[in-house]
């Protein structure tokens, strides 16, 4: 694996197996994330970002499981762990912050317990007062007083709390930290701050993050590359002003569209026609082919792959594809 | 006003598909395709559905079960399950000409013959029967005989045949094991033909007879009438009661709501049981009064449960939605808040009916509630606890039944819950 | 020292000098957390002895006369009445009532000695208070653990099993799980003593203080009697504790299900805490907060478990008193008891939500 990649998902499919038949909540999913980036994943609701996020930590429990695929982290598949082998990879080398920092944190302990206990879950040996210097220097690392530490949750702010959240993430220095829609619950002032801070530890300490939301602008912001998902596919991935830019799907682009820009006149917002499909009974092909108005006969017959169109800049779809064999009339 | 006439708004998004197709079907093709979505909960369901309609078929028709009625003394007392009773045997003198009963027949006129038993059992029994019935046999016959022995009880076998030996009686009728076992002390007497007759001599008892002789399967049987009686009819009572003020209490809120809540709160607090043994000892014994003091136990449940949920249910967006655009409150109560508090009330309502059996006969395990002459389980139990030494199936079986009839109960509404709590589900 | 004033004092000491603490380190809201909770018991204490007071006056006919039965002559049921102000207008009776309930001085029983109740009540109530102490900490031991072992393995051969389990307890009659137990191991194995507190010859060397046995023999040295009183104690215990375990079991279950799925048990596992952590060190102390708070009204399944274990093993404690009492139609007594249950209800009430408010830090600041 090249020494810039740390992260390299492979063909990874995630199912929900339930008594109505099976759901794919990612279906055969390739992705690279490179050392030191921020990378953006972005989609609708539903569309299994952030299945895919809890699984690179293979954080499931119960009907859903990943029945295909391919985690190489750092060298190592981590599909190969074990069930007591998992656990010291998470929260040392791979970190996740969560959407409601309230509801993350269990109200009965101290911020303080949060913290040592993260630390001596993998460094059993780490005394309780240096556990205790190193949580005091995290959190004011992250901007929190030190004395706040010995607060619980519910006397924090929320902005507070998900700077807690991640400085557990970054107890053990880990290596990539997934944020799950981190700014979701957050009103737009703090939101900003909290994206500068991540900037900053990027920055710092050299931190790889995963920022998986639906909120395009966070995304534009400070992502260094983005992966765009529809219906449980990955359907276009490269640099943030390529993508942003000159977007080539033509999900990507009515997505871009949605957007809502003061420049535009009332009566002009755009909607993309259709829904996402039920991913019980997935459309046929290309996932997106009933609501593509560029939509052509093979669409709806074959998947089309993930490739590059230029160096970097990954789509799936047949406009683009080089394998295709019947370019098609186009409907508009 | 039309909008009013509509369903209940859309269905939450948190139910996955193919609960939503559930939704849609007829009520008999859901229930047979429940057994595909609910996998091991709907066998809960069926089979204690099962379960309880069998027993309320035996508390409607218990004659079509039990073989005796509950009261009558049909056999020897203490008789283990199984066993058969021992037949009754006539014993005479060695120089008696008599060997079965109907040689002791006499010519109209002339002195009866009388016969000596044993006090209690069925030996009595079965010698009048049997006696009458030869009797109806002979006297149609020419000879002028008739048989209608004089009987005479003594407390004990020795007594009845020392009173054979002494004269003063011609035979006697003894169960055959207990003259055999004590047939050595007496040697100038003889054994006799076996009578026949009798409520049951054939017949073994399938689980038993109590002391008195009565048989314990029927007992068992004739008891679920009183049984189910209490336990539905009180939590019945309850519901029409509890309900309607828990709606009321959780719509209305304010001082009365929370008049009512702490009222509420405060018998929900005290134990049960010694609430409805303070109620029936007031009252007096009778199944009336155990109804009463069951149910009163039970307002409090329907009552919290009913207003929990209207106090959720009123909160909800589509209320204030109907409200908004006119509708009334009865009509709010009526349509909206009702039908979504109806599965809770049909969970507790089962659970209900097995707690209120269990109650009932606690009572009655106490001495309490029920007049002693009603077959009930709980008296049973009270009674058999006597003979705990000797007789293991006088609590063995009653105590049994209970559970299963509770067990039936509670299991339906432990399936129901699962089946209509989406949280407590696999996600 | 009488029992009940030991009694008194083992009660009373730790729970005022805990009231104390928790007023001179708690804060504010604490303070006034609990002054409202004390405050909200006197209106149930006092709603549950009208009750008692009201129940006990529907009695129809006279409860003197059918006290005495039929030796009473009318001037002795004058006489009682006049003693007990039953002639008296129910407005003064009422009072009288709820000043004896508050004091304590319920009167002479009706029956038997006329002895005053109080003192019965104080032989009875150690004995009752010996028989519950065991069994709930049993129904608590087999209840916690098994619902959080029965919430670890969702969908399992344990979790079904432990469902089975508190579905069966539940609905087994506890005065049928004494008697089959006594059938067992008192009358086929005869391995275990089937009523009564202790042996009646070893009872004559024992030296009665609080009239808690096991406590008197060990002060005292007896070991033959503390011993007999062990024996004694199995079988009521195990009965009432299986019993009572069955809803501890189901309780614990449901909440650690529920707290298992909070979003802070997924955030300290993508933390790595390991399982077995989650479930014993997090899941189960959060879901323990609504567990207790329900764990007081277990306090009234306990009582009347009390009432029909005590019957069916001949134990003499204040539940069988109860039963004896109204069989005896001696309704002074049995309006006493049933206000003592009802005051013991409210004050374990109250201690439930004063524990509660100290192991809730959202409470607590």
């Amino acid at each position: 694996m090249p020494d810039d990649i740390l992260f390299s998902i492979r063909d990874l499919t995630v199912e929900y197996l339930t008594r109505a038949g099976s759901v794919k909540a990612v279906d055969d999913v390739n992705l690279n994330i490179r050392r030191g980036e921020i990378l953006g994943l972005v989609g609708e609701s539903g569309c299994g970002k952030s299945t895919l996020g809890k699984a690179l930590m293979r954080l499931h429990t119960g009907p859903a499981q990943i029945t295909a695929g391919e985690l190489w982290f750092d060298g190592r598949d981590l599909m190969t762990l074990s069930d007591q082998e998992m656990p010291e990879v998470r929260g040392a080398e791979i970190g996740m912050v969560f959407q409601d920092p309230m509801t993350s944190l269990n109200p009965l302990q101290r911020i303080l317990e949060h913290l040592t206990e993260t630390i001596h879950a993998h460094e059993p040996e780490v005394s309780n007062s240096d556990a205790r210097a190193r949580a005091e220097e995290l959190i004011e690392r992250l901007g929190i007083r030190r004395e706040r530490i010995m607060d619980y949750p519910h006397q924090m702010s929320g902005g507070m709390r998900q700077r807690v959240m991640i400085s557990l993430a970054l107890a053990l220095k880990a290596k990539l930290v997934i944020a799950d829609e981190p700014t979701t619950s957050l009103d737009v002032i703090v939101e900003a701050k909290f994206l500068d801070l991540l900037k900053e530890l990027q920055q710092e300490f050299g931190l790889t993050i995963l920022l998986i939301t639906h909120n395009i602008g966070v995304v534009a912001e400070i992502s260094n590359r983005v992966a765009v998902m529809y219906a449980a596919k990955m359907v276009e991935v490269g640099d943030v002003n390529d993508v942003f830019g000159q977007p080539k799907h033509p999900y990507t682009q009515g997505l871009l569209r949605s957007v809502p820009n003061i420049k535009l006149d009332s009566g002009e917002l755009y909607k993309m026609a259709g829904a996402p499909p039920d991913l019980t009974h997935p459309p046929s092909g290309c996932r997106f082919h009933p609501r593509c108005p560029f939509v052509m006969d093979i669409c709806g017959d074959e998947v089309p792959p993930l490739e590059p169109i230029e160096e970097g800049h990954l789509t799936a779809c047949w406009l683009y594809s080089s394998v295709v064999k019947r370019p098609e009339k186009m409907h508009a | 006003m039309t909008a009013l006439k509509e369903r209940p708004p859309e269905i939450p998004s948190d139910i996955t598909t193919w609960e939503v197709e559930l939704q849609k079907v007829g009520l008999l093709r859901r229930i047979l395709n429940a057994r595909r979505w609910y996998g091991a909960d709907w066998w809960f369901v069926t089979v204690s559905a099962v379960l309880v309609l069998v027993f309320i078929m035996i508390a409607l028709f218990p004659s079509w079960f039990a073989p005796f009625q509950p009261a009558t003394l049909v056999g020897p007392s203490f008789l283990a399950p199984g066993a058969y009773p021992p037949v009754p045997v006539l014993v005479v003198p060695n120089t008696s000409l008599v060997n079965s009963l109907k040689d002791l027949a006499s010519p109209e006129g002339q002195p009866r013959p009388s016969i000596s038993v044993v006090q209690g059992g069925n030996t009595a029994g079965a010698l009048n029967d049997a006696a009458q019935q030869i009797d109806n046999q002979i006297k149609n016959e020419p000879g002028g005989l008739r048989l209608r022995p004089i009987i005479d009880r003594y407390p004990t076998v020795e007594e009845a045949l020392q009173a054979v030996v002494d004269g003063r009686n011609n035979a006697a009728v003894i169960e055959s094991t207990e003259y055999t076992s004590i047939t050595a002390q007496y040697p100038t007497l003889r054994e006799g033909q076996s009578i026949s007759g009798g409520a049951n001599t054939a017949g073994g008892f399938l689980l038993g007879t109590n002391d008195i002789g009565q048989d314990v399967l029927s007992r068992l049987l004739w008891g679920t009438r009183v049984a189910l009686l209490i336990g539905f009819s009180s939590s019945v009572v309850a519901l029409v009661l509890g309900v309607p003020l828990g709606l009321l209490a959780g719509f209305i809120g304010g001082t009365p709501d929370r008049l009512m809540s702490l009222l509420m709160d405060s018998m929900y607090a005290f134990p049960g049981l010694i609430l409805a043994i303070a109620i029936t000892a007031v009252l007096g014994p009778s199944v009336f009064n155990v109804i009463v003091a069951i149910a009163v136990l039970y307002i409090p449940t329907y009552y919290r449960i009913v207003r929990g949920q209207t106090l959720s249910v009123k909160e909800e967006v589509y209320v204030e939605a109907a409200r908004s655009i006119g509708a009334r409150s009865r009509e709010i109560l009526q349509r909206y808040i009702f039908p979504n508090v109806i599965p809770s009330v049909a969970i507790i309502f089962s659970v209900n009916v097995a707690d209120a059996i269990l109650t009932g006969a606690g009572l009655s395990f106490l001495g309490l509630g029920l007049p002693p002459t009603i077959a009930d389980w709980g008296i049973d139990l009270a009674r058999g606890q006597r003979f705990i030494q000797n007789a293991w199936w006088l609590i063995t079986f009653p105590g049994l039944t209970i559970m299963l009839v509770v067990l039936a109960f509670t299991l339906m509404g432990e399936g129901l819950m699962e089946i209509f709590n989406p949280k407590l589900r696999e996600r | 020292m009488s029992p009940i004033a030991f009694i008194a004092i083992i009660i009373g000491v730790p729970s005022l000098s805990l009231l104390a603490y928790v007023f001179i380190r708690g804060s504010v809201g604490l303070r006034r957390y609990i002054l409202t909770r004390i405050v909200l018991t006197l209106p149930m204490v006092f709603i549950l002895g009208s009750l008692v007071f009201l129940v006990m006056r529907v009695v129809p006919g006279d409860p003197v006369r059918s006290a005495l039965g039929p030796k009473g002559t009318p001037e002795m049921i004058q006489h009682i009445r006049q003693e007990l102000g039953l002639n008296d207008p129910m407005i003064v009776q009422y009072g009288r009532f709820l000043v004896q309930m508050f004091t304590l001085r319920f009167g002479n029983s009706l029956i038997g000695g006329h002895r005053p109740i109080i003192d019965e009540m104080s032989e009875r109530f150690p004995a009752t208070l010996e028989l519950v102490t065991p069994a709930s900490a049993l129904a608590l031991a087999i209840g916690v653990f098994g619902g959080a072992l029965a919430a670890s393995r969702r969908k399992n051969v344990t979790d079904y099993g432990f469902r089975i389990y508190s579905v069966i307890i539940y609905s087994l009659p506890i005065f049928w799980l004494g008697l089959m137990l006594q059938l067992l191991f008192g009358v086929r194995l005869k391995l275990l003593p089937i009523s009564g507190r202790i042996d009646a010859v070893i009872s004559t060397t024992l030296v009665h203080r609080t009239n808690i046995y096991t406590i008197d023999a060990l002060i005292s040295g007896n070991w033959p009697a503390f011993f007999s009183v062990l024996q004694h104690l199995v079988l009521p215990t195990i009965t009432l504790g299986l019993i009572l375990s069955g809803i501890f079991v189901r309780l614990t279950r449901i909440n650690v299900i529920e707290t298992l799925q909070a979003d802070y048990i997924a955030a300290a596992r993508a933390r790595g805490i390991r399982e077995r952590v989650l479930v014993y060190g997090h899941a189960l102390k959060n879901a323990m907060i609504p567990v207790i708070t329900l764990i007081g009204l277990q306090v009234a399944i306990l009582l009347a478990g009390a009432v029909l274990t005590e019957t069916v093993f001949s134990w003499p404690g204040m539940g069988s008193y109860l039963v004896e009492r109204i069989s005896g139609r001696d309704y002074t007594a049995v309006q006493s008891v049933i206000t003592v249950f009802a005051l013991l209800v409210a004050l374990i009430s109250l201690a439930v939500d004063v524990i509660y408010s100290l192991v809730d830090p959202r409470v607590r600041y």
